[in-house]
């Protein structure tokens, strides 16, 4: 019985105090859609770049001075090491060709060359992409891989290692001053909650006060204040997770084909994230109420 | 009912609200506190409600020692008072109704039961036709009875009441008293504080007189002087 009392007392003050209660809730809704969507963005990326780190390989130059027997053993060699998916023989012959292809149009440059400049290489996928390094780095001194001699890092071996790195570093800015962003909204939204709270607190100071006459326990005063900002919260975060879903719909429906290497629609676990965002807001709310009451109902 | 032993109240810096009071009053009295202005009879009243602490002394109320009470049970305390002001204090955007029932809601008396004490007690002011008006389409005589009806529907063993008769004119008053006179006619201990001199001759109750904090008079049947 006493939840619906309460319920319409924080109605009461909210829509009396509806021009703070307004502001809150926007608050509240730019904070938690901006969080929403960072955390759709955040989870394409992942997906984009384990999806691209799961394509590295690594490509290992043979000397041209190598024999036949040498290539076949470091064959072997590359074959017997247990963090190795696959390998393949790319032959001189093989490399010009994928080198034609790739000039469509300007093939005439090759005619200028004498012969076939190009080394035979082994391409090698891995179990695991994390391990490209470690085991890149060991054909780093192998003899009849083709590093010029003194250049650091060595030449004659390639892998994704740096492409991948700096895709890191750019997510992790991201990430970082997404987080950075989202955290000052956040608690400019508690700021705000509070602030309204306090305004209400206020403005009913004489309710406050009876109510201690007439024998209220400290809960009693306070529920109405606590939903009153956990209602606020949910307002703003329901709106915010609508937005969200509808930011979803719209980047899977339109950016999705044109980008299909950076957005999927399996990649955002879309339920979820909407029960996350609401649930965020509640808890703005709640932490607002809090801090108010707190400061400016003591009993 | 009600004891000082030793009571003092001193405000800040240093000014007294009451000096080494000793009173007792028993359950079922009809006591005034009479006083001029300053003399400590609101301070009296509030030290009663614990509204806070005396500076020296023990003050007990319905045989609880108020400085040993804890204060989550303060509340349980203040609904075994009911008070009445002199400015009312009603909730002007609630109408008579609500405003009684705040009083039972707070207790977490079942709806029902609220639906059938607030109409009968408001009856019982003689407000049963104003149910649904605002405090402030009221007489003042007619608030405080919507006031005294808050204090009393919970029933309690003690009614305060500081100068409810403050704001209204002498016939509206006796109509005040008259129902204070019939709530202590229930048994329920009333302690009213007053500047109404005429009132207290007429009635001829205890009077309990103050002056600069200290009891100057004491008598059953008093007057005001
Ligand atoms: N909160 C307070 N802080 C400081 N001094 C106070 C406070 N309340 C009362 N006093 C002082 O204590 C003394 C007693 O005040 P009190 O209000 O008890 O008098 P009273 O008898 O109720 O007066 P009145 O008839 O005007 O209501 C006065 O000198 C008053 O100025
Ligand atoms: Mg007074």
């Amino acid at each position: 019985m006493s939840f619906r009392f309460f319920f319409s007392e924080a109605m009461n003050s909210l829509v009396r105090n509806w021009v703070m209660s307004m502001a809150a809730i926007v608050t509240v809704l730019v904070s938690m859609f901006i969080l929403g969507l960072g955390m759709i963005l955040f989870f394409n990326f992942q997906d984009a770049i384990s999806d691209l780190r799961s394509k590295l390989e690594i490509e290992v130059f043979i000397k041209n001075t190598a024999s036949q027997e040498e290539i076949d053993a470091l064959g072997v060699e590359i074959r017997d090491m247990p963090e190795v998916k696959s390998v393949y023989f790319v032959s001189k012959e093989e490399a010009l060709q994928r080198l034609r292809e790739s000039l469509k149009g300007n093939e005439d440059v090759l005619d200028a060359l004498s012969g076939n400049p190009l080394p035979p290489s082994y391409q090698i996928t891995l179990n695991n992409p994390d391990q490209i390094e470690e085991v890149a780095s060991r054909f780093f001194d192998h003899p009849i891989v083709d590093n010029t001699p003194g250049k650091d890092p060595p030449d004659g071996v390639k892998y994704g290692g740096e492409t991948s790195d700096r895709v890191l570093k750019v997510t992790t800015i991201f990430l970082i001053s997404g987080a950075v962003f989202v955290a000052l909204l956040t608690m400019a939204s508690i700021l705000l909650i509070s602030n309204t709270i306090r305004l209400s607190i206020f403005a009913r100071r004489r309710e406050v006060e009876i109510m201690r006459l007439v024998g209220a326990t400290n809960w009693f005063i306070r529920w109405p204040f606590v939903i009153e900002g956990v209602a606020t919260g949910i307002i703003g975060a329901t709106a915010a997770a609508l937005a969200v879903l509808l930011a979803n719909y719209f980047l899977v429906q339109n950016v999705v084909e044109k980008m299909p290497f950076l957005f999927s629609a399996s990649a955002v676990p879309i339920f979820r994230l909407t029960l996350f965002v609401i649930a965020g807001g509640t808890l703005l709310g709640a932490v607002g109420s809090t801090l108010a009451l707190r400061r400016f109902l003591r009993i | 009912m009600i004891n000082f032993d030793h009571v003092s109240k001193i405000y800040e810096p240093s000014i007294i609200g009451l000096k080494d009071v000793n009173v007792h009053i028993d359950r079922g009295e009809f006591t005034f506190l009479v006083g001029h202005s300053g003399s400590g009879k609101s301070t009296f009243i509030r030290l009663l409600l614990k509204e806070f602490e005396p500076t020296e002394g023990t003050i007990t109320v319905a045989g609880r020692n108020l400085q040993r009470m804890r204060r989550s049970t303060l509340p349980y305390h203040r609904r075994n008072i009911g008070c009445v002001f002199q400015d009312f204090k009603l909730l002007p955007n609630k109408n008579v109704a609500e405003n009684v029932a705040y009083a039972l809601r707070v207790t977490g008396q079942p709806i029902r039961a609220i639906r059938r004490k607030v109409p009968e007690i408001l009856q019982l002011v003689g407000l049963g036709d104003k149910m649904y008006n605002l405090p402030d389409e009221l007489s003042a005589g007619e608030q405080q009875r919507v006031s005294v009806a808050r204090a009393f529907v919970n029933h309690p063993s003690l009614l305060v009441a500081d100068e409810p008769t403050g704001n209204l004119d002498p016939d509206t008053s006796v109509g005040i008293m008259q129902l204070l006179y019939r709530i202590n006619r229930t048994g329920t201990t009333v302690l009213m504080a007053t500047h109404d001199r005429e009132m207290v001759d007429k009635m001829r109750k205890r009077v309990i007189a103050l002056e600069d904090g200290q009891i100057i008079r004491d008598e059953d049947k008093g007057l005001y002087r």
